[in-house]
């Protein structure tokens, strides 16, 4: 990381969050500080919590370049839930904006470590970076990388100084990073919101001039909820990036009528694979030739009934607390695909089927249909445990402002008349937010 | 939890209404087969239903509700026991 923060012009904007604006040269200064103070104290893993966005890169990269393993938490206040992260994971240290006295471990701060110790020229050969899974299925994991690994494309990056990427993800996930490394690697600018909600980032979009984001399809789905009911104009982006999710059908479209002059792509990339690289051509899902890679290639896939496996050398080193796992093994990705004509389409998750009676029902067909009828800003679909059978088909909708229920109750049941009677959803209820967990909705019963 | 005779009564009719079922049952009328003609995923449905108005479901109780009678005494047992 401080390679890509040294090799840009130190007066350009690295990162502006609404109440200040961090150059690159700040971002190095304070990174290498901060490394001066790991080195001077011997820490040799840390956890980073709760700073603003120019404070935490500078804390990723001093770390990357002390050789200690860092780790982002998750955005917390609650004691409770620090002590249990620091307890799973074995963290002594927690580097927090404020110093903590509340928790288990010691607390210090960014500013607290710094010193005007030397630091090396160059980054140690071994620098591990612990990356927390986003725990939609239950509690989050320990990803073990490298960043040497998680910079691997950085050097294919292209300068473009004068984009200003929306960081929509927070720097604790990987799809964060993976924005961060890019926009540094290109000299680029970081626009930073918080919270991470899609209201907040129409708004950086609008004030901070943002060019290009990344975002999963939910936080699209609901920024352009936001945009059809504020009326304002649509920020002017050249770059549309989604990934993280399946996408719903009719939702590249959408974006495209909305953001004219942008270009859609997708990722698909995970913290445990790493990133299988972009398709820019606009449509949905993952072209065939992916399937076709080869032996040599850093990451191959494949299709088992029906579930994308892969096999990656670029990925993580294996789950903190387990053994290694093997750079030439196949896994399971847990995401649910179909070839349809020459291209391999997301259908969701393994851990999201309902199961109904024994019949398994897949939420994102019914999420995708009941997203289109009038009225409906958001809908989330997941299974409700029923005694007559196991499951029925659970739906949450958020209605747009005015909307009558009644009639909206209706016109879903009209919706979804032609579905077979294990898909139809049984339940329905009107919420004001929809269930979500890293800007992903949560597919699954949370109550 | 609530849940008067009136109250259940009309919750199924209104549940019967949407399903497009015949609404005029007496506390006599069977749940399926000739009677209401409810099959297991209308069943699981008017459960849902039961328990987001009243927050309990009488078809997860031991003993599976045959008529609409069984519904309205399941409610009437609870609010007595409470």
């Amino acid at each position: 990381m401080i390679e890509l923060l040294r090799r840009a012009d130190p007066a350009r904007p690295a990162v502006v969050e609404d109440d200040r604006t961090t150059t690159y040269g700040e971002l190095t200064e304070l990174a290498e500080s901060v490394a001066a103070g790991m080195l001077e104290r011997d820490i040799t893993r840390v956890a980073s919590l709760d700073h603003d966005a120019a404070t935490t890169i500078a804390v990723m990269a001093a770390a990357a370049l002390a050789g200690v393993e860092s780790c982002q938490y998750p955005p917390t206040d609650d004691p409770a839930e620090i002590d249990a992260l620091t307890a799973r994971f074995d963290h002594d240290l927690v580097i927090c904006r404020e110093p903590l006295q509340t928790i288990r471990a010691s607390a210090t701060t960014a500013l607290a470590l710094r010193s005007a110790g030397s630091v090396p020229a160059e980054p140690p050969e071994a620098r591990p970076l612990l990356v927390l899974t986003t725990g939609t299925t239950g509690t989050p994991r320990g990803v073990r990388q490298d960043w040497h690994r998680v910079l691997r494309g950085a050097t294919r990056i292209k300068p473009a100084p004068d984009e200003r990427w929306l960081l929509a993800y927070g720097l604790h996930q990987f799809a964060g990073l993976q924005i961060l490394v890019h926009v540094m690697a290109a000299g680029a600018t970081l626009v930073s919101a918080v919270p991470r909600r899609p209201r907040e980032g129409l708004a950086a979009m609008r004030r901070h001039g943002v060019t290009h984001a990344s975002a999963t399809p939910t936080y699209w789905r609901f920024l352009l909820a936001e945009m059809r009911t504020d009326g304002e104009a649509a920020p002017q982006l050249r770059q549309v990036t989604l990934g993280g999710e399946a996408i719903p059908g009719p939702l590249l479209g959408q974006l495209r009528d909305t953001f004219p002059m942008a270009h859609v792509s997708q990722v698909y990339a995970a913290s445990e694979f790493g990133s299988s690289g972009s398709m820019r051509d606009g449509r949905n899902g993952l072209s065939l030739d992916v399937l076709s890679r080869g032996d040599s290639a850093d990451i191959a896939m494949k299709i088992v009934d029906g579930e994308l496996w892969v096999r990656s050398r670029v990925g993580m080193l294996g789950y903190y607390g387990e053994p290694p796992v093997d750079p030439d093994a196949w896994r399971p990705t847990g995401d649910l695909v179909e070839i349809v004509d020459d291209r391999i389409i997301f259908r969701g998750r393994t851990s999201e089927i309902i199961n109904v009676g024994g019949v398994k029902v897949h939420p994102l067909p019914i999420e995708e249909r009941v997203g289109a009828v009038p009225g409906v800003d958001m809908a989330r679909v997941f299974g409700r445990p029923n005694a007559m059978t196991g499951s029925i088909v659970a739906i949450e909708i958020v209605a747009a402002p005015g909307s009558d229920t009644d009639a909206l109750t209706t016109a879903i049941r009209t919706a979804c008349a032609d579905l077979p009677a294990a898909a139809r959803p049984r339940s329905i209820r009107f919420v004001d937010t929809v269930s979500m967990a890293g800007n992903k909705i949560v597919r699954r019963d949370t109550e | 939890m609530s849940g008067s005779q009136r109250d259940v009564r009309d919750t199924i009719k209104s549940f019967l209404v949407l399903v497009e079922k015949d609404a005029e049952f007496d506390r006599g009328t069977a749940l399926f087969a000739e009677g209401l003609g409810l099959d297991s995923l209308e069943t699981a449905e008017l459960s849902a239903l039961l328990e987001d108005e009243y927050g309990k479901d009488p078809f997860s109780s031991e003993t599976m509700p045959q008529t609409v009678g069984d519904i309205v005494d399941f409610y009437d047992a609870a609010v007595a026991g409470a």
